[in-house]
């Protein structure tokens, strides 16, 4: 143990003796030094962040002052809502007592029907009306109202329409001088019906139309008169074939595949053309001595002019179209169509009077068109066999527009052209060639002016500018 | 002097038209038929039965068509809805425009008209 002691000595002095040594020799740690500068500079650092808790602080007392405010706005946004639910309670329960009032009220007095036109009754008038100037050859130049034709429409429910057409014209009225000859006294003015019609739509493939009706012989009458004629005149051969007649049609068009081409179909029953002095002559005399085709298109309406009523001549005319169009584009499209009409003329009801009309038309581009038709007659005399009345016109137009010149003026103009003939079938021929224009103010307001040649029939050369304006 | 337009001209006449019918008709079955080798390529490809229908014409095309070839075009604003109704009536009996047609041209007109 003593030893072990001793032994243990030696070691314990030795490391306080190298810890005494190392004190001494170590350095003394040194004392933390820092300079004003840095000191201010943590002075300015606290004081900041005091002043940034300051405002934070502040800030924070501005959110619970607006808390406050949005939970009181809320709370008034509840109160309305509350409100309204009441009210919509009371106005349903209000609503639901008037219900309950008007059928008690029903049960008790039935109720009136509307007495009224039901709101399918519609009214409307579209029509044109063209002014003139002209000058013939070997005549003074004027103006003239040339037409005023309004078309009114009465449409009583989705399938009846009646529709009716009428022409006023103003002429000067002929006034007998002791010389024997007529003078021209005041304006007189004549209204015509041009047609009167009621339109049934049966179904989709028939309407029954009656009255005073258009005739579907060719296309002109129908689809060609008034300011769709882009010529002032209607082309001659016309003269020869009814416009309209008084009787009943079937017509109708049945759609050929999706791409637009149609076949369309017409017939008709009429009471047809009559003799204006009940026989089968050829030609009569009027009042003057003058020598006057006997065969008249456009009369035998039904009431004559001694007061009786009935056909002329006891039997009826009947007729039709058959057309078919087919377009392979839009403005691109060629219709093709056979028509006629067959059917006594005279008192007698011997002599015939028949009509046969091939008509064509051809659009090419939004420019281009061409149209016309072929026309035949036949009428059965007493005294002169028969007669041919016939003729033939086309017509054509080209839109300038289809150049792509960068003018308006240019754009607006249509140039038109025509060749008409006729022979009335007592020997009397016309040819007429026909040039012109159309200028667009719009669509539907148009200046046309042309130059017809005229050659036989004792017609004269003329100068005609229109105005013509569809409504 | 003599007659042009004989019965046989006229009986000639309506055989041209006829046959302009039957070669529409014809022409259009055959538009259809021409899509049937390429339905059954369509098919084909993506093993779909249904044959493909030919496309109808819009109302726009329709009117393009039809209401240009007498007059100039008027345009949907000119009316209003009711009186387009009144003026197609009168154009479906004068123009003989097929029914349907003449509907599709009804909507397209009323739906422009801005009334």
């Amino acid at each position: 143990m003593k030893n072990f002691k001793m032994n243990m000595r030696k070691p314990i002095v030795g490391v306080l003796a190298a810890s005494c040594a190392l004190g001494v020799a170590l350095p003394r740690r040194a004392a933390a030094v820092i300079s004003d500068d840095q000191f201010n500079q943590l002075k300015d650092l606290v004081t900041q962040q005091g002043e940034n808790m300051q405002k934070q602080d502040q800030r924070i007392e501005q959110l619970e002052k607006l808390h406050e405010q949005d939970q009181q706005t809320h709370g008034q946004d509840l109160k309305k809502i509350q409100d309204l639910e009441q009210q919509l309670g009371q106005t349903q329960m209000v609503a639901t007592n008037a219900a309950q009032k008007a059928e008690a009220a029903a049960q008790v007095q039935p109720v009136a029907t509307s007495s009224g036109p039901p709101a399918s009754h519609n009214f409307m008038m579209v029509g044109d009306a063209e002014v003139q100037f002209g000058k013939v050859d070997g005549s003074h130049s004027a103006f003239a109202l040339a037409d005023f034709a309004p078309i009114f429409l009465f449409r009583a429910s989705d399938n009846v329409l009646f529709e009716a057409g009428f022409d006023v014209t103003l002429q000067n009225e002929g006034v007998p001088l002791e010389s024997g000859k007529t003078g021209n006294g005041d304006a007189t003015t004549s209204v015509g019906v041009s047609f009167a019609q009621l339109d049934y739509l049966w179904n989709d493939y028939v309407t029954v139309v009656g009255g005073y009706m258009l005739l579907p012989l060719g296309t002109y009458t129908e689809r060609g008169a008034g300011w769709l004629n882009k010529i002032p005149d209607d082309p001659m051969p016309r003269g020869v074939l009814s416009d309209a007649g008084a009787g009943m049609q079937l017509r109708g068009a049945v759609p050929l595949g999706h791409s637009g081409s149609q076949l369309t179909y017409s017939v008709f029953g009429v009471n047809g053309p009559n003799s204006v002095d009940g026989t089968g002559h050829a030609t009569t005399l009027d009042a003057d001595g003058n020598t006057i085709p006997n065969l008249d298109l456009n009369g035998n309406i039904g009431f004559n002019s001694d007061g009786s009523t009935g056909n002329l001549h006891g039997a009826p005319s009947g007729g039709g179209r058959l057309g078919v169009f087919y377009p392979w584009k839009p403005h691109y499209d060629l219709e093709l169509g056979v028509s006629g009409q067959t059917g006594t003329w005279d008192n007698a009801g011997k002599r015939s009077w028949s009509a046969a009309i091939l008509d064509a038309a051809v659009h090419i581009s939004p420019y281009f068109e061409t149209k016309g038709e072929y026309i035949n007659t036949w009428q059965e005399t007493d005294d002169a066999g028969t007669l041919h009345p016939r003729g033939w016109w086309v017509q054509s137009g080209y839109k300038l527009a289809g150049l792509n010149l960068d003018s308006s003026l240019i754009n607006n103009l249509e140039l038109v052209g025509r060749y008409d003939t006729v022979n009335d079938g007592l020997g009397t021929k016309t040819d007429r060639g026909t040039a012109g224009y159309v200028y667009y103010f719009s669509n539907t307001l148009l200046f046309e002016g042309d130059y017809e040649f005229l050659h036989g029939g004792g017609q004269h050369n003329t100068l005609v500018f229109q105005l013509s304006y569809g409504f | 002097m003599r007659r042009f337009f004989t019965p046989r001209f006229i009986a000639g006449a309506g055989m041209l038209m006829l046959a302009a019918m039957f070669y529409i008709g014809s022409s259009a079955t055959a538009a259809a038929d021409d899509t049937k080798p390429a339905e059954k390529k369509a098919e084909a490809k993506t093993g779909d039965s249904q044959p493909q229908k030919p496309k109808k014409l819009t109302g726009a095309e329709l009117y393009a068509i039809n209401c240009n070839r007498c007059h100039p075009e008027r345009y949907p604003t000119e009316f209003n809805s009711t009186q387009w109704k009144s003026l197609l009536t009168h154009m479906r009996v004068r123009a003989n425009i097929p029914a349907s047609q003449a509907r599709t041209i009804l909507k397209y007109l009323q739906e422009e008209s801005g009334s």
